[in-house]
């Protein structure tokens, strides 16, 4: 397939980025690896006439302890022992993206800005035109759940669930200044579903930046899908905890594949700091992660299933990560 | 009105001088401008491996590889492994293993497996499935592909 036509332009710097973005506003988009973006190119899903690459602006490179920049490819993310070795869910959940083919092109920055996805919206113009398109691309309803206001098509990103349970953050540039947020506060729930991100449309994450205390913590990432190479998640859980003696001291669940955006639930593992994590705990707050998620029908796996099979990676990962004395079946 | 822009790399150890449009596809640079047709169109999205070839050495997708992107950097297509007579110690494996049979994934496995056996001689079969979990082939079961690859890592000292 050949692409339609667009301007291709290639900063050296974040703010002549930001600067070429501007002169196009509306009708540019940034290009990472490319392995999310030009395949949507193709399907003609939301095209713009300006690409500007990101791939020869230093500063967004680099992987190190602490800070990973946001054009790190996923596969030298993958091949960095220290880094991999320091941060466990996030080396499962990396290895887990994707190809090694995909993973030597996708990066960082790229899997966090994931396009959201959907059976009605992954598809060929020709495929999409005889339904009159959906409502993410020139269309005006959702064809998952029938109305006019809201998208549901699925975040499937592997990363940002293992990233934000280390209590990431990420470094933004805007037109405005850098700032550095919450790496969980890239995504809501409660928007509109068709914005992939809360960030203002021209921004670029520079790094991702995780704090030390993340090094202290174990953590996992369970991944379902059908086969286990190339598939999106049809649900990501990530789980990281730090204990102090055979108590928690911090817990954090992440999930990704199941909604518009990934979503951590402290509201539910902060009140388990102090607590010992006992099978009976680990159940009940399964239980209560199960009950909370609402995935649709637009992935391969139906969506009870994909919902149930939430409590169960999380019970199992934290009977993998508890201690013995305090898990024990 | 011609939107095309030049563009200077090296392909398979030539220094090729050209031009393309800013939107041009790695894949149909090779294919298309350069005639070199080993490389295969597949699923065109990234999904099946057909179009892999090295961008400095690292296997990569050039179906979602922009042309301009790799400009000044080396590729290597299928036919710039060994001579047009003659097969590399793989592609003869290939050969005698049956690993090849309509032959269109051929091109991809070869080009990622090469790049395994370049840097890790003696790769173990859990590592070899890995490696080749972005190649699709739908004649072989895979099967002779792997037995392929491992007779070579045996072979090589």
């Amino acid at each position: 397939m050949h692409l339609d036509p667009f301007e291709l332009h290639q900063p050296a710097t974040v703010d002549e980025a930001l600067c070429i973005y501007r002169d196009h506003a509306g009708d540019a988009d940034y290009l990472a690896g490319g392995t999310d973006l030009l395949p949507n190119y193709k399907m003609h899903l939301n095209l713009r006439r300006h690409l500007i690459a990101l791939g020869g602006i230093p500063e967004l490179g680099g992987i190190a302890l602490g800070r990973l920049g946001s054009m790190t490819r996923l596969a030298d993310l993958e091949g960095s022992g220290p880094v991999a070795g320091a941060y466990p869910g996030v080396a499962e959940a990396v290895a887990e993206v994707a190809t090694p083919l995909v993973r030597a092109s996708g990066t960082v920055g790229g899997n966090l800005m994931l396009e959201t996805r959907c059976f009605f919206f992954n598809q060929s113009r020709f495929w999409r035109a005889s339904l009159g398109y959906c409502l993410k691309a020139e269309g005006a309803v959702c064809h998952v759940v029938p109305q006019k206001e809201k998208c549901y098509a699925t975040f499937s990103g592997d990363l940002a669930p293992a990233l934000a349970v280390l209590d990431a953050e990420v470094e933004v540039a805007t037109d405005r200044g850098r700032t550095r947020i919450p790496l969980i506060d890239l995504y809501d729930l409660r928007g509109d579903g068709i914005r992939r991100h809360t960030l203002p449309p021209s921004a670029i994450v520079v790094a991702v930046h995780l704090p030390p205390i993340a090094r202290q913590r174990l953590g996992t990432y369970r991944k379902l899908r059908i086969r286990p190479a190339f598939d999106f998640p049809e649900l990501g859980v990530a789980v990281a905890v730090r204990f102090e003696g055979s108590s928690v001291a911090e817990l954090r669940v992440a999930v990704g594949g199941l909604e518009t955006a990934p979503r951590r639930f402290d509201e539910l593992t902060d009140p388990l700091a102090g607590q010992q994590l006992t099978e009976e705990r680990i159940r009940e707050l399964a239980g209560a992660i199960t009950r909370s998620v609402r995935p649709v029908y637009n992935t391969f796996l139906p969506p009870d299933y994909r919902r149930r099979m939430t409590g169960v990676f999380v019970r199992r990962a934290l009977v993998d990560l508890a201690p013995a004395s305090s898990a024990a079946a | 009105m011609s939107r095309d822009r030049p563009l200077e790399l090296t392909v398979n150890d030539q220094p090729v001088e050209s031009a393309a449009p800013e939107e041009r596809i790695l894949l149909d640079f090779l294919r298309e401008d350069l005639e070199l047709v080993g490389t295969k169109r597949g699923c065109d999205l990234g999904t099946c491996g057909c179009c892999t070839v090295w961008v400095d050495g690292r296997p990569t997708l050039s179906c979602l590889t922009l042309a301009h992107l790799v400009k000044g950097r080396s590729v290597t297509t299928i036919e710039g492994l060994a001579p047009p007579t003659r097969l590399t110690a793989l592609q003869r494996a290939f050969v005698e293993h049956g690993a090849t049979q309509c032959g269109f994934c051929t091109p991809g496995f070869i080009m990622t497996a090469s790049a395994l056996l370049r840097d890790h001689p003696h790769p173990s079969r859990p590592q070899i499935l890995r490696v080749i979990g972005g190649n699709l082939c739908r004649c072989t079961g895979y099967t002779k592909i792997i037995e392929a690859i491992e007779a070579v890592a045996r072979e090589s000292t």
